[in-house]
């Protein structure tokens, strides 16, 4: 169980939700991947996300500017 | 039983560059949502899928924004779109070229860039799109 961290700050949409979904390609069962960005749009886009595709948000927050998601793999 | 794959079809057929924007922007962000992407070239779109393609032109009614728009973009480093619908290609993403199009334009499968899979005609786009989302862009 891994804790990756995808770094997209700066990152325009849907750059966030796109390198979510790289991460996402070799994360397993039980890894959580956290999304850093800039782009208010992730709030949306990722709930979007891990609902299509069968994932757990477990935290959002906002530190400095900067949104961090925090999504448990529970579906591959 | 598994839920049948989402899917998003495009029909690009505008040639302007604020219409590329989108299909970038949304062939990207439903090939990372795990949608099905199929884009249907037609219409003046196909100018920007040849080899030594210029980049599109802006329409004559918003030209007076569009170095404000590109500003915007460049603050916002988002890619062009021909980059975002490569990433889109390389999570599954299909781009087809209408097959009366390219011969009304005499454009041949060689003179077609990289970013384009085949040249199919309109049944076969239908068939693909059936069932799924349609956007006309």
């Amino acid at each position: 169980m891994a804790n990756i961290v995808v770094d997209a700050r700066g990152s325009s949409c849907p750059g966030p939700i796109v390198e979510l979904s790289k991460a996402y390609r070799n994360a397993k069962v039980g890894d959580i991947i956290e999304v850093w960005a800039t782009d208010p749009g992730i709030k949306a886009d990722a709930k979007a996300w891990a609902e299509k595709t069968k994932n757990q948000i477990i935290e959002i927050k906002e530190e400095d500017g900067v949104i961090k998601v925090s999504i448990k793999i529970v579906s591959r | 039983m598994p839920k049948k794959k989402s899917k998003l079809s495009i029909v690009m057929f505008s040639g302007t560059a604020d219409k590329f924007l989108p299909l970038g922007i949304l062939s990207q962000a439903a090939a990372a949502m795990g949608f099905e992407v199929n884009i249907f070239v037609t219409g003046w779109a196909l100018l920007g899928f040849t080899k030594n393609a210029k980049e599109p032109p802006f329409p004559n009614e918003f030209k007076d924004m569009a170095p404000a728009l590109m500003n915007g973009l460049k603050k916002m480093n988002a890619k062009p779109w021909q980059e975002m619908l490569r990433e889109a290609k390389e999570m599954g993403a299909k781009v087809y070229v209408c097959s009366t199009m390219a011969g009304v334009m005499n454009i041949k499968r060689e003179d077609l860039n990289e970013l384009v899979d085949d040249i199919v005609g309109a049944a076969t786009f239908l068939e693909m799109a059936e069932g799924g989302e349609t956007f006309f862009i």
